[in-house]
């Protein structure tokens, strides 16, 4: 068991800079997702920890010992491919033996070995088929059967889930945490998709362009997102920005929209703004923090209704306000049709105020 | 509905004509082998038992001996064939992987010491040691191998070669005519005989080294390729497994690529068993291939069609068998379930 830690890591591609500089670190038995869109340097940053791409600088430590220059095989992690990578003339057994053959284990220690993690992984009835003959969330849990018979200090997941189709991948993320809470093993987990990082992660790293724009649990992500970019990126439908101007009226505070509906700030924010009274804001609010406006709310924008989307539990409203896009999840059973104009509430307590210019939360 | 049968009739029909076409030699090859001189010369003769009668006499005669030494020249051309193609490969896929797993980095300058060197190391053993030519080869070329290597460490100037030039370099080894080689080699091999006594012109070993070398590129070219259609993956997940790379090569990565080596085998061995040129040049008697002696047929005894054929057949055989039995190995689907 073991922590990472990576010292101001930076890779280039030949004149590409991929990561300026990265530094992290990962406690131990913590599972880490990393997140953000692709070409954000997430894949890179997991094959540098396991070493298969070499970091141009900086450091990598896994528990104490510093594994920059160490080949792969001596990091003592475990990784698991997108495409699961089995070796395809080899049975289901072989797949997972291979290694610990190569690593001279003893005959019955392999065989314990493979026959736990058949177990928990439910491989044992397929222990002697081929991978061609499994399917393809049968194949990933051979890799990932791979990966626990090595009994690493760290696992190492690209993108595990994404080639399988939507229901699967909603099982095997279950598994995975599962085998998380199991193995007690820190776990470095890449993935485009947010869900899967929300869901699985003990904290999630979100990056850009190789640069990590926040390192928070889930609830703080969703909650606290340190920029526009996290905000848009975390949380599904995405959170809606809308440029604002901050105004006072004696001692409240007040939002003004651009097509003029003003909207109170909460008193217990008034302290955070007060140095941007008259500057031109964004102003974020996610769809689940926006209503059917009853008569008596207090803060209303009426906004313009293009498409409805019933979901059952509720409906997405995805309408505008003047020329800004909004996505509200309102009622499921409400009386709005596609074309009128229709008053939405806002739940102010639940706003975001962030800086138009570099994003960053005020 | 009407029209799409048709169309399925006429390309049967068509199908079945080109059959005739291709199959026809092979066909008339086999039934003049068992004609007698009088059913050849006496015009055209189509069907055994209905246009002449069938005779043995051609085999007889090809087997006795009495139209060159037919048992010794087969396996000569099996087991050169055999093992030119072996050798061939296994060095050839290893280059191969090299090429597509590592990146190499030649500078144009190391190879220009290495021709230099080469040609002026030759010259200062013959003229000014008066070495024998043989020594002086031997002793130019590891001076050059040993100061282009050290060179190519140095911070030259220059263009810097790269994997696709390495390739580049190889297939190139075939671009010129074979025949201008061909006399460089018997030159080569006759001055090694003379002065070492080791026997390379009409040997085992001449005549397999020197296909080894012309088999060579062929074999990097084409196994680069299915070496570079494998998921790198599962070499990646071998080398975090800290498999040695020696063994991903072996156990996992020519697995992989066994219907390619297959098929480059056949290909090598269609090649060496059907080379005429340095066979002719290389070779006096003792190692002389199947081209070789069928192509002296014609002038042995005149052109007796019905020998010729036999000598025909002895020829294509093996290479129709190899076909059939290693052509099953070639299916693909073989990486099916490692990836996606």
């Amino acid at each position: 068991m073991a922590q990472v830690r990576l010292v101001s890591i930076t890779k280039k591609f030949g004149e590409t800079t991929v990561i300026p500089g990265l530094d992290l670190d990962i406690a131990d038995r913590e599972f880490v997702v990393l997140v953000g869109p692709s070409g954000c340097g997430k894949t890179t940053t997991l094959r540098m920890i396991a070493g298969l791409e070499e970091a141009s600088g900086g450091n990598i430590f896994v528990g104490e010992r510093d594994v920059t220059n160490l080949r792969p095989g001596l990091r003592n992690c475990a990784m698991v491919f997108q495409n699961y990578a089995l070796y395809p003339h080899m049975s289901v057994r072989d797949n997972i033996a291979y290694g610990l053959k190569v690593r001279k284990t003893p005959k019955h220690e392999v065989e314990r070995l493979v026959n736990d993690a058949a177990r928990i992984l439910e491989l044992d009835s397929m222990l002697d088929r081929r991978p061609k003959n499994l399917s393809g969330g049968q194949r990933q849990r051979v890799a990932i059967g791979r990966a626990i018979v090595r009994e690493p200090d760290v696992f190492l997941f690209d993108e595990p889930l994404s080639n399988l189709d939507a229901k699967l991948r909603i099982e095997m993320r279950t598994e995975i945490k599962n085998l998380h809470q199991r193995l007690k093993a820190t776990m470095v987990y890449v993935t485009h998709d947010q869900v899967e990082a929300m869901t699985l992660a003990d904290r999630v790293v979100v990056m850009k362009d190789g640069i990590i724009e926040q390192v928070a649990d889930p609830i703080t992500l969703y909650e606290n997102p340190a920029n526009t970019f996290v905000a848009s990126f975390i949380g599904s439908p995405s959170m809606n920005f809308l440029s604002v101007k901050l105004i006072r009226k004696e001692s409240t505070f007040f939002v003004e929209l651009a097509e003029g509906s003003k909207l109170k700030v909460p008193e217990s924010m008034n302290k955070r703004f007060e140095p941007y009274i008259d500057h031109t804001l964004t102003l974020g609010i996610r769809p689940e923090h926006l209503e059917n406006a009853g008569e008596a709310h207090p803060a209303v924008a009426n906004v313009q209704v293009n498409v409805l989307e019933p979901l059952g539990p509720h409906t997405l409203l995805l309408g505008q306000i003047g020329q800004e896009k909004l996505t509200a999840q309102i009622e499921a059973r409400s009386n709005v049709r596609p074309g009128v104009t229709y008053p939405i509430g806002f739940s102010m307590d639940q706003i975001h105020i962030f800086d138009s210019k570099s994003g960053r939360v005020l | 509905m009407n029209k799409n049968s048709n169309q399925k009739i006429i390309t049967q029909i068509l199908c079945i004509a080109w059959l005739i076409f291709t199959l026809f030699p092979l066909y008339w090859i086999f039934v003049t082998s068992f004609k007698s001189p009088i059913a050849v010369t006496g015009g055209p003769t189509y069907l055994p038992w209905i246009d002449f009668e069938p005779t043995l006499n051609a085999w007889h005669d090809a087997f006795s001996g009495s139209r060159g030494d037919f048992f010794a020249t087969f396996f000569n051309s099996v087991w050169i064939s055999v093992a030119a193609s072996l050798i061939a490969v296994v060095f050839g896929s290893m280059a191969a992987y090299a090429l597509v797993r590592f990146t190499f980095k030649v500078k144009l300058l190391a190879g220009v010491v290495f021709a230099a060197s080469g040609m002026s190391c030759y010259l200062l053993a013959k003229e000014i040691f008066d070495w024998k030519d043989t020594t002086s080869m031997g002793f130019a070329f590891l001076c050059a191998l040993i100061l282009s290597v050290t060179s190519n460490r140095l911070p030259l100037p220059g263009p810097i070669l790269r994997n696709n030039d390495v390739v580049f370099w190889f297939v190139s080894q075939r671009m010129m005519p074979p025949i201008v080689s061909a006399f460089a080699l018997y030159m080569l091999y006759s001055k090694i005989g003379k002065d070492s006594g080791v026997r390379l012109l009409d040997s085992f070993a001449g005549l397999t080294l020197c296909y080894v070398a012309f088999s060579l590129p062929l074999v990097v070219w084409l196994m680069r390729d299915f070496f570079e259609s494998l998921p790198i993956e599962v070499e990646e997940a071998a080398l975090v497994d800290d498999v040695p790379r020696w063994r991903i090569f072996l156990e996992i990565v020519i697995p992989m690529a066994k219907p390619g080596l297959v098929a480059v085998t056949m290909i090598t061995i269609g090649f060496v068993w059907n080379e005429f040129l340095f066979a002719l040049i290389l070779t006096t008697g003792d190692w002389q291939t199947l081209p070789v002696l069928l192509s002296g047929q014609n002038s042995y005894r005149g052109d007796e069609w019905w020998a010729i054929a036999v000598a025909n057949i002895i020829a294509i055989a093996p290479m129709l068998i190899i076909t059939i039995l290693l052509g099953r190995m070639m299916r693909s689907g073989l990486m099916l379930g490692s990836i996606r």
